[in-house]
């Protein structure tokens, strides 16, 4: 050991004292070593050294510095997360993508499978693995009836992150703070934006990723690791949603732009080698799984891929007016005209500013690309043109105004019409975002979803096999039906296992439940097509585009399914004739005519008539129950029992526990007191045979 | 009360519904009619969310876990090694940081150049001769031969013949010979205030003494260490790699070492301020790797060491001749590793952050061999035993860091190529990434040896031979270009291929 020898410059001290004093034995002057001409340069770095600023001032400056950002960027997300927040649940209606991302995101969680059904590589799983991610750590399922709201809520995070990002990435590009801010709102709050950044769509993670690949890719410090997590982040955008693979030029651009020529060699290389690897690991999840190359009976990634790329069906020309592409193009159109022409301009007009020009261009490439001829147009492939648009808009405005003196006159002329058109979108789009927020807000769309889940769950018997749209695939399997017999109608005919199943096809369907989605579904599925062909509606809720159908299916075909409808009818007619002369009943309203009609429940009659035998009854009404429509009857409100009103005291318990009392066939599904009397309901199944010729 | 229904036809006829009593009067059920069960669900047997634990046995639990902790470790080691292996390049400023200043400054100080040689009478008279053409203007050359060397010796005497104001020439007479007690001799008589150590084989940039004197008096730094490279890449597929290692060693990973204020020292184009050699006794004469060693030692001590790289002055060496010799090398290098790590002196660094940096730092040679040879092993596991997706997905995960690194090293290499030609041919890059597993197994297999030796107790010292093949014909005519064949005749000419002083290090 050396600890007892005099180091240079130090006097006699143990090793272990250099630990309250590292860097101090050198700087000494007994042994010839000069003091330190203050702080230090090289690698060799300091121990001590700069510290020429007081730290208080340095905290005092950071606050400040900080204060200005956080004064525009927390209330650009306060309103985001407001308009994003409000009515969540109620605007736009679930439709069956969110049903079936967020049913592969509660695979996860609740199966530890990584979607519903047999996972076919038809998306990288790393966008439902993120919502998976989000609603395990925030209990988000536990926290919605809905389970589409929690995927919802995931959305909202993703949005709010892109929010910042956006502001970020357009203070990175030199916008000035309200420019900044202007960028972010436009994408927050346009009514386009919000339609889809509300829906459950992948496209809304991958957009985060993408906007935090581009500012890394703009970071000017530390370039080995920001182009690494740039790399690596837009992997994941990629892995989130394939079709963010078309910005990839863009990054690249933005990359080789802003590298530093000495490093470029080997940040470049790290930043290319991570995508690659990250891209890879898709490849290597489909390895390890043994589904790389097409197989018989197996799916694989091969032809996960193919169907993408060229089984996917031509969405149609911009020429066909009924096309899909001119639908959902129009769609986009009505939700925010403004938005969709002033972006165009802006990245017509971004391609004269430098620091914009890659966002410019590639707005306008995506834009080319969609409307490619034969080319299959994805509903949210917008997603990824909002935040570009929203950019591209403000930035332009923002190099407008700020350039405006410096500029010659044609350069004065050119931007004091961009400043002008600017003002006149800022007030047309006043009125039309305010009647679509107000929408957006207020509107409950989804409430016929709701209802018929709730119609379903009330009324289906658990063992019943339904044919559904995704959408509520999660609740209704949350609510006691067998994850096999709930199921999601593009796997009836798509998916072997499923179809399996159903060995006597639409037969063994019990019921299917169309939605908007389904029935605006391009390709057409033959086995859902016959089990609705030979079903009946036995609920309905909601109207035009929202409507909602409940129907039953008769294994014996339509045909068998109207001609027992009407002999039920008849016969329930004649039962209720009968019984409605019956002196000790007195009908009031309507009463008379549905039991005359054979509109109401052989239960039901039989419930009354046994009734009567005991007590003089009074029937004010057999109501409809919601959805139902003009069904059969299988509600009776009883409002007396011999003269005395069932709505309360003695009466009512006895009328209540009577009908608790029928068991058996005639057993009532729930007795309830409410305002006037006693309601009896019986379940949607009427038994066959209760009444002669009444078909079940 | 009556259950279940069923009614007689004769019942309901209408025509007979007149009388008072009713007449639709449930009656017993003729045939069993299903039941209707209650549709709304009693209880349980719902999917939950946030399922159990997977169904494993405890085999299949120990089994998986350390297949992931592997993986996790593997992945820890390749990313820290990538990591620090980029080092330099990770920002503009820093890249610039590792460079000597461009123009020197007055001198400061009088340098004492310690040549240590052994059988090196090939190339010790060139490389004296070049030391002595030093720029700077105040500096001595110390030569320290062995007295049983007298072919050397005699080089090194014309040399100091021909600069009698430079050079002097020590002889050790010492036994066994090794180069830490060749440098503490030749300590003794030196009178510079800082010591710069060389190889006998070195080709040292004429200003490089000027440039360091100005590092000093700009960091006032304690110990600065130059680049040193290795050239002859294509000499062969190890010998690429060894130069890529140099590379990357002096120009990056070094650096982040001095940053750390935690740094081993390389053997030569050292300068450490005579004080401080004092302090330290000289040398380890009883370590393998004394340079190493001494770095440990002043670092551990609070020594600040600045490290220095730029293209144009790197002091130019060769790679051992045979792959034999530079398993040798690296064997010695790394048994030194474990004494320093079993001497304990950096147990001194202050912080507990630094300790365990050291540590690992220590310990990486063997964390290394161990990452090179599981990584494959852990891919081949996973895809040949049957083992749950996310699991075989996560032992792909060391192989992330791993493609990185190779990437980096082929970008390294153009970038080598253009900085000191030739140009690298495509065959080059092939050779590059084929050898990646050789080149690991082969650092695996030198790892082991120097943990096996250790363990025996056999500290003999396996020196390299040297043939001055990364010099060009035109500055060393005699001496051929090709390695290899240098070499193998060296190794014939001493005798079995012990041109080293090992037979007589054994203690």
């Amino acid at each position: 050991m050396t600890s007892i020898l005099e180091r240079p410059g130090g006097t006699r001290e143990d090793t272990r004292d250099l630990t309250d004093a590292p860097g101090t034995p050198a700087k000494g002057a007994a042994a010839g070593f000069p003091a330190p001409p203050g702080g230090s340069g090289g690698d060799g770095g300091s121990g001590g050294s700069g510290g020429d600023r007081s730290p208080i001032r340095a905290v005092t400056a950071a606050v400040r510095r900080h204060a200005a950002v956080l004064a525009w960027l927390l209330p650009t997300l306060a309103i985001s997360a407001f308009v994003q927040l409000v009515n969540l649940g109620g605007s736009p209606q679930r439709i069956d993508d969110e049903g079936t991302y967020t049913a592969q995101a509660w695979a996860i969680g609740a199966f530890g499978e990584l979607t519903h059904y047999t996972y076919w590589y038809d998306h990288p799983p790393v966008g439902w693995i993120q919502i998976a991610a989000y609603t395990g750590l925030t209990g988000a399922f536990g926290r919605y009836d809905v389970a589409v709201l929690a995927a919802r809520e995931a959305m909202v995070f993703a949005t709010l992150v892109s929010v910042a990002l956006l502001w970020f990435l357009a203070r990175r590009l030199s916008f000035s703070r309200p420019a900044a801010t202007a960028a972010a709102l436009v994408f927050a709050l346009s009514p386009l934006a919000l339609q889809f950044h509300r829906s459950v769509y992948l496209d809304n993670i991958a957009t985060a990723w993408l906007l935090g690949a581009i500012l890394l890719a703009l970071s000017r410090r530390h370039q080995l690791a920001a182009f690494a997590g740039s790399g690596a982040a837009f992997g994941i955008a990629v892995l989130s949603k394939e079709t963010y693979l078309l910005a990839l030029p863009l990054l690249a651009w933005v990359i080789w732009r802003n590298a530093s020529p000495s490093t470029r060699r080997y940040t470049l290389t790290v930043a290319a080698s991570i995508l690659v690897l990250v891209g890879g690991s898709y490849l290597a999840l489909a390895l390890v799984k043994g589904e790389v190359a097409p197989g018989s009976n197996r799916v694989s990634l091969f032809d996960g891929v193919m169907f993408q790329l060229a089984d996917r069906g031509s969405s149609g020309s911009l020429l066909d007016p009924e096309s899909l592409l001119n639908r959902t193009l129009a769609m986009w159109w009505q939700l925010d005209p403004v938005l969709v022409v002033a972006s165009l301009a802006a990245a017509v007009a971004g391609l004269l500013v430098r620091a914009l020009r890659p966002f410019a261009i590639l707005t306008l490439a995506l834009t080319l690309f969609m409307l490619r001829p034969g080319g299959y147009l994805p509903v949210p492939y917008v997603i990824m043109l909002i935040p570009f648009g929203a950019l591209l808009i403000a930035g332009v405005t923002d190099t407008a105004v700020r350039s405006f003196t410096r500029a010659g006159p044609g350069g004065r002329t050119a931007r004091a019409a961009w400043i002008v058109g600017t003002v006149v979108a800022a007030v047309a789009i006043v009125p039309l975002w305010g009647t679509q927020l107000r929408g957006f807000l207020l509107a409950d769309l989804d409430r016929p979803m709701r209802s018929a889940q709730t119609w379903i769950e009330t009324n289906v018997q658990r063992d019943s096999t339904l044919v559904v749209d995704d959408a509520m695939w999660v609740d209704l399997v949350r609510s006691g039906f067998d994850r096999d017999n709930v199921i999601w109608y593009y796997k009836v005919d798509t998916d072997p296992a499923v179809t399996a199943t159903l060995p006597n096809g639409w037969r063994d369907v019990d019921y299917v439940v169309t939605t908007d989605s389904m029935r605006t579904f391009p390709t057409a599925f033959s086995r859902v097509s016959d089990a609705i062909a030979n079903s009946l509606v036995v609920a309905s809720f909601g109207e035009g585009s929202t409507q909602v159908d409940i129907r039953r299916v008769d294994p014996d075909g339509l045909e068998q399914a109207d001609a027992d409808a009407q002999a039920s009818i008849e016969a329930r007619a004649a039962a209720g004739t009968a019984l409605a002369q019956n002196p000790r009943l007195t009908l009031g309203g309507e009463t008379r005519a549905l039991l005359v009609a054979g509109m109401v429940d052989s239960r039901v009659i039989l419930a009354l008539a046994e009734l009567l035998a005991s007590s003089e009854v009074t029937v004010d009404d057999f109501p409809i129950l919601e959805g139902e429509g003009d069904a059969v009857r299988r509600q009776v409100l009883v409002t007396a029992l011999d003269g005395q009103s069932a709505a309360t005291g003695a009466v009512g318990t006895t009328t209540t526990a009577w009908f608790e009392g029928l068991s058996g066939a005639l057993a009532a599904r729930a007795v309830d007191s409410i305002d006037g009397g006693v309601i009896a309901t019986f379940s949607m199944d009427e038994p066959a045979g209760l009444l002669p010729g009444v078909v079940g | 009360m009556t259950s279940a229904p069923s009614l007689a036809p004769a019942v309901v006829r209408p025509a007979q519904i007149d009388a008072p009593e009713p007449l639709l009067t449930p009656a017993a059920p003729a045939a069993p009619v299903a039941p209707v069960p209650d549709p709304v669900p009693s209880d349980g047997s719902v999917a939950s969310y946030g399922s159990a634990l997977p169904d494993w046995s405890i085999g299949e639990w120990f089994g998986y876990s350390a297949l992931a902790l592997t993986a996790v470790g593997l992945t820890v080691i390749a990313v820290t090694t990538l990591w620090w292996m980029l080092h330099a390049w990770r920002d503009v400023a820093s890249l610039a940081a590792t460079r000597f200043p461009a123009e020197p400054k007055e001198a400061a100080h009088r340098f004492t150049l310690l040549v240590p040689a052994r059988h090196e009478e090939q190339v010790l008279g060139e490389t004296l001769d070049r030391l002595a053409g030093q720029t700077h203007p105040d500096f001595e050359i110390i030569a320290i031969v062995g007295h049983d060397d007298p072919g050397t010796e005699l080089v090194a005497r014309e040399a100091a013949a021909r600069h009698p104001d430079l050079i002097r020439v020590v002889v050790d007479d010492s036994v066994p010979k090794n180069k830490p007690k060749a440098l503490n001799l030749a300590l003794t008589v030196s009178t510079g205030d800082v010591v710069g150590v060389f190889d006998a084989e070195d080709e040292v940039h004429p200003h490089l003494l000027a440039l360091v004197d100005t590092r000093f008096e700009e960091t006032n730094a304690d110990v600065v260490q130059g680049g040193v490279q290795l050239m002859n890449f294509q000499s062969s597929w190890w010998a690429l790699r060894n130069v890529l290692e140099y590379y990357f060693w002096f120009r990056s990973r070094l650096h982040f070492h001095a940053k750390s204020r935690f740094i081993p020292l390389g053997g030569n184009t050292v300068f450490v301020k005579r004080a401080w050699l004092d302090w330290s006794h000289g040398w380890d004469a009883d370590c393998l790797a004394e340079d190493c060693e001494l770095g440990v030692r002043l670092s551990s001590a609070g020594a600040r060491v600045v490290v220095a790289y730029s293209p144009d002055v790197v002091t130019r060496e060769e790679t051992p001749g045979t792959f034999t010799s530079l398993y040798k090398q690296r064997t010695r290098w790394n048994q030194g590793f474990l004494q320093v790590l079993g001497k304990g002196e950096w147990r001194g660094l202050p912080t507990r952050r630094q300790r365990g940096f050291a540590r690992y730092l220590l310990s990486m040679p063997f964390l290394q061999a161990a990452t090179g040879l599981l990584v494959p092993v852990s891919i081949l596991l996973a895809l040949l035993v049957k083992v749950p997706a996310p699991l075989a997905l996560l032992t792909f995960l060391p192989l992330v860091p791993t493609v990185i690194t190779v990437a980096a090293e082929i970008a390294g290499l153009a970038e080598f190529g253009r900085l000191y030609g030739p140009k690298p041919r495509f065959i080059d890059y092939v050779k590059l990434v084929l050898g990646t597993f050789p080149f690991q197994l082969f650092l695996a297999g030198a790892a082991v040896r120097a943990v096996f030796r250790q363990v025996k107790g056999d500290n003999s010292w396996e020196k390299t031979e040297h043939t001055g093949a990364h010099r060009d014909t035109a500055a060393a005519p005699s001496h051929p270009r090709s390695t290899e064949l240098v070499g193998a005749s060296g190794l014939s000419a001493r005798t079995a291929g012990t041109p080293t002083i090992e037979n007589e290090a054994h203690r």
